[in-house]
């Protein structure tokens, strides 16, 4: 019986070639777009997955609550982790403090001649940390492998590209920043693309402590690069662990800060998805973003399914004999229903295979776009092939019920004698799915437009300063670096195509921040924190930034004159900005006199306010020399720096960005986000419009003899046309109004993350009608315009 | 073996009733080839649906083969389709997707016949209508009597007793239709086949041996041919 219903499902498809291609078209994108989405949401679910005890395993945070703002930090104290595994014994089974670094690495061959010199991420780590996560280890084990000072373990990658063979590197030796040499101790095996832990060469806690850095002792410091990961007593609960932080606090700290600081525990499996605090492998896919794509998919496939049901209603008509036929056959309304969701299945399965080579297809496109490996194979997660599975019963289920239900309930008496016409019932629910289904292309529509034009918002808007032309360029900061700083910025000043060049510790916009507490005219500490950044006096010409009262900086090394933005003195109450020079300002322990008010430019990304910014000289701080080139010669001109650079400090490895790849790269998410929706809106307009034309086609069909006996009466070709056209154009405007407040409770709430975006105006809402109505109009008139021409006598001969 | 008592049959519209069949009562044996007559509009279809019971009585009774099936659920309707009453359609009805073959074959599905019995019983019919040739044509491929032929051989396949023909011969040219009428007949006669016809030609009421004439829903004449 089911192979004959296949059969029969196979010549049905066949008969109706156009409507097959219809449906399996717009079923396959639809497909197609829900497996991509759902590899991609299952990569970002396996994050961190594995690791043993991983429920029990969590990450300590920093939080600071200051008068106007809290925020939290992935980072703690340095000596936290030695205190905590100290108080919390009863808790914590293991905890262990993990260094986020980087320098440069160095090889040397038998003869002692430099071999490898590279510039690396290191990690310094306690050998508990091995135990409370679990890595492979391919020789050494952490107990011996951490515990001793100067000693490194590499992943065997890592291993593979200074030694040649991972197998030959333990008992070698590798340099490190030119002061060091590490002994290699242990080999383990490469973490995986979806872990939040790239970690490739370990470096033992020990060796950083004995560098002797003096904030490793102090509680008031806290870098977003030390981390503590704790391990959690069996059948102990963190709830019970959380409650003993707040003397823990008590104990440790001082309570005379501006700010009051607290901690908590995060999750392992939080850490991927957690975007304020962000992780080592800075790959962060927000949870939120993660349910946004499986609407988008589930919102196409609904599309899909709607064609699929309005096609097959509107056909269903022309089944009716069948199913009367085969009821006084004596078919049970069962078998009627299995018939024709067999239909349903055939076309979902055909559309499956066409829906995975389009996967195929669009997989490079999706991994260049987020800048992963993502894997579209069934062998190696079994859970893809079981996604395909349900989805095919889904859509089939989805698509092909109502319809079967529909076809199967015909009275075969009526169904006999063709007394079948496409009921009412059936015609409003076509209608109202295709409102839905319009709706929600007209969201997606307004979406994108909305996402697009905020985008070239930020492209355009003024930021302050001028971000075109500028290179930074990385410079060590060591006392044997700084003796060579003044050769290094005289031989750059001297490249054809370089402007100006300045030292500085962040570009005006950056997401390297200091915040620090100041007092101001010698009064008491300050309300708010400001923003501080340091750089030489040619900070301002390099950058482009304006000076609306005093002067810039002099000539110095330390600080001395100080410069603030606009928002510092509104937040200071100044108002007359020329009061505010000559006043002192205190701040990290130093004072000096404020020389200049800069102009008001954005130090953060567009999503963030305008910070009070304090910008002073400080040579010790100096971590980038930023050098603003002639547009007409930057490659030439980059060329020579890097030449120079490499002539000066032979010891160091060179590296650069540019000033706006920098700041794009503040708006990746939004990026990513744009490309998604103009995609997804473009799959969803053409899935839709399709499925109109198919329903088009069909009306028109079923209304051919009705169109020659108009014609016969006199009817004109525009006449007919618009008969036809009339539903559409008021199904799809409609759509419209269901779609507008909907779409602008979306976009609103998107837009309002953003501190600095555009006014939400009706326009992108106009556009978006007029798009659809404009399709919509051009689809249909194609079909009805057909009809309407046809040869009259063809229609009226029959019967 | 069909027993009607006070059959009435009427569609209310805006409270005013149209009747189609009125206080119709008769009783039709085992093995009689019943002819309906009448004038358009008199009822003739909806009487042979009453009978094939795609449609339901408003008011009197039914009984077919000594039960009472008045109103009926779905699956004892679809039983008594399976194994006692054939259909015979003016316009064929045969599925356009399927073959001569697989048409002749469905009811047989239907009824789970196994598949070495099927293979025989269609062979014997295609065999006995002369339609073998032609088994694995679709119906838009053959003449119309061709595919009447292929709808009674249909209708026997599942062996039934009965079998309900609703003007099969009208889409027939008269030579075709002739055919058709004797085979009818030669049903009837050597296989015991109770069939039960609606009919505009007095030509074909003939074959059968009982006319039940019918105008404005009564039953004007019963008349028995005598042959």
């Amino acid at each position: 019986m089911f192979k004959l219903n296949l059969k029969i499902a196979w010549r049905n498809l066949w008969k109706n070639k156009g409507y097959t291609f219809i449906n399996i078209l717009g079923l396959s994108i639809g497909m197609a777009s829900c497996i991509l989405i759902f590899i991609f949401i299952r990569y970002q679910l396996s994050f961190d997955e594995n690791f043993k005890n991983e429920s029990r395993i969590y990450r300590v945070i920093s939080g600071w609550t200051t008068p106007d703002n809290f925020f939290e930090s992935a980072g703690t104290p340095r000596p936290l982790p030695a205190a905590m595994r100290n108080d919390f014994k009863q808790q914590f089974d293991k905890v262990a403090a993990i260094q986020a670094s980087g320098g440069i690495i160095k090889v040397k061959d038998e003869s002692g001649k430099e071999r490898i010199k590279t510039s690396e991420s290191v990690h310094y780590a306690e050998p508990d940390f091995f135990e409370i996560l679990s890595f492979k280890w391919l020789d050494g084990n952490p107990r011996q492998s951490l515990s001793q000072p100067n000693t490194v373990v590499l992943s065997d990658e890592m291993a593979d590209k200074l030694f040649g063979d991972w197998h030959r590197a333990v008992g070698k030796s590798i340099n490190f920043q030119n002061k060091v040499d590490l002994k290699v101790t242990g080999i383990i095996e490469k973490t995986p693309d979806n872990s939040s832990f790239p970690l490739k060469v370990i470096i033992s806690y020990k060796t950083y402590l004995n560098q002797a850095r003096p904030e490793s002792t102090n509680w008031g410091t806290v870098s977003s690069t030390s981390e503590c990961y704790v391990l959690l007593k069996e059948g102990a609960s963190i709830e019970d662990a959380s409650k003993s932080l707040p003397q823990f606090i008590t104990k440790y700290y001082k309570r005379d800060n501006v700010s009051k600081e607290s901690h908590r525990f995060q999750q392992l499996r939080d850490i991927h998805y957690n975007a304020d605090l962000g992780n080592f492998a800075n790959k962060v896919m927000p949870k939120k973003e993660l349910y946004g794509l499986a609407i988008i998919g589930a919102f196409l496939l609904l599309t899909a399914c709607i064609n699929f049901i309005n096609l097959a209603t509107a056909q269903a008509v022309s089944r009716g004999k069948e199913v009367g036929v085969r009821k006084v056959m004596g078919s049970l309304r069962r078998q009627l229903i299995v018939q024709f969701l067999t239909e349903t299945l055939t076309i979902t399965v055909i559309s499956l295979l066409v829906g995975c080579v389009l996967t195929e297809v669009a997989l490079p496109g999706m991994q260049s776009l987020f800048k992963d490996h993502i894997s579209f194979s069934i062998i190696e997660h079994p859970i893809i092939f079981v996604f395909m599975v349900v989805l095919v019963l889904l859509v089939s289920f989805l698509a092909g019920f109502y319809p079967a239900m529909v076809m199967s309930g015909y009275s075969p008496a009526l169904a006999i004698k063709n007394k079948i016409t496409a009921n009412t019932a059936g015609l409003s629910l076509r209608k109202i799915l295709v409102v839905v289904q319009f709706a929600i292309t007209i969201i997606l529509i307004i979406g994108t437009l909305v996402i697009l034009r905020q985008m070239s918002y930020m492209r355009e808007k003024p930021l302050g300063f001028i971000p075109t032309a500028v290179a930074l360029v990385d410079v060590p900061s060591d006392s044997m670096a700084f003796t060579r700083y003044h050769t290094l910025q005289d031989r750059i000043n001297k490249i054809p195509g370089v402007l100006s060049t300045s030292y500085c510790d962040a570009a005006p916009s950056s997401d390297f921040n200091n915040q620090s507490n100041f007092n101001y005219n010698g009064t008491v500490k300050s309300t708010f924190q400001a923003n501080t950044k340091t750089g030489d006096e040619n900070y301002f010409k390099t950058f482009g930034l304006e000076i609306i009262a005093g002067k810039g900086l002099s000539k110095s090394d330390t600080l001395k004159d100080i410069v603030v933005n606009e928002t510092m003195l509104k937040k200071l109450n100044v108002v007359n900005y020329n009061d505010a020079i000559g006043k002192s300002i205190r701040i990290n322990g130093k004072t000096g006199n404020i020389i200049g008010v800069v102009k008001d430019f954005n130090n953060m990304s567009l999503h963030e306010p305008i910070s009070p910014i304090v910008i002073n000289s400080d040579k010790e701080s100096y971590t980038t020399i930023a050098v603003k080139l002639d547009s007409k010669s930057i490659l030439p001109a980059m060329r020579a720096i890097e030449k120079t650079w490499n002539t000066v400090l032979p010891e160091y490895v060179y590296e650069s960005t540019f000033m706006d790849d920098k700041i794009s790269e503040y708006y990746q998410t939004e990026k990513i986000m744009g490309t998604l929706f103009k995609v997804f809106a473009g799959v969803i307009i053409f899935i839709s419009f399709i499925g109109l034309f198919g329903l088009i086609s069909f009306v028109a069909t079923q209304r051919t003899r009705e169109v020659a006996i108009r014609k016969v009466l006199g009817a004109s070709t525009l006449e007919l046309v618009k008969m036809l056209n009339g539903s559409f154009l008021l199904m799809v405007f409609l759509a419209n109004l269901v779609a507008w407040p909907l779409a602008y409770l979306f976009v609103a709430k998107w837009l309002a993350t953003f501190t600095y975006r555009i006014d939400l105006n009706i326009w992108p809402f106009v556009f978006a009608m007029i798009i659809s109505m404009v399709i919509t109009l051009i689809t249909v008139s194609i079909r009805s315009y057909k009809a309407a021409v046809a040869n009259t006598i063809d229609a009226l001969k029959y019967e | 073996m069909i027993q009607l008592n006070n059959i009435e049959k009427y569609y209310a519209n805006k409270g005013i009733k149209n009747y189609v069949l009125r206080l119709v009562t008769t009783n039709i044996k085992q093995g009689e080839f019943v002819s309906i007559m009448g004038p358009s509009g008199a009822g003739k279809s909806t009487l042979l649906n009453i009978i094939g019971m795609l449609e339901e009585p408003t008011y009197g009774s039914y009984e077919f083969l000594g039960e009472d099936v008045t109103s009926l659920n779905e699956r004892k309707r679809i039983e008594l389709y399976r194994n006692h009453i054939g259909f015979v359609f003016q316009a064929y009805h045969l599925i356009d997707e399927m073959t001569v073959y697989e048409n002749i074959e469905a009811p047989l599905l239907y009824k789970k016949v196994g598949s070495s019995e099927r293979a025989s019983r269609i062979a014997d019919l295609l065999d006995r209508f002369n339609i073998v040739a032609k088994k694995d044509l679709f119906p838009n491929q053959l003449s119309g009597g061709q595919q009447q032929l292929v709808g009674i051989a249909r209708a026997l396949a599942a062996q039934p007793s009965i079998i309900l023909a609703d003007e099969p011969t009208g889409n027939l040219q008269s030579a075709q239709a002739e055919e058709i009428m004797t085979l009818f007949k030669k049903l009837n006669q050597e296989d015991g086949i109770t069939i039960i016809q609606v009919t505009h030609s007095e030509k074909n009421a003939q074959y059968g041996n009982r006319i039940l004439h019918i105008a404005d829903g009564i039953v004007k004449e019963d008349v028995a041919i005598l042959s």
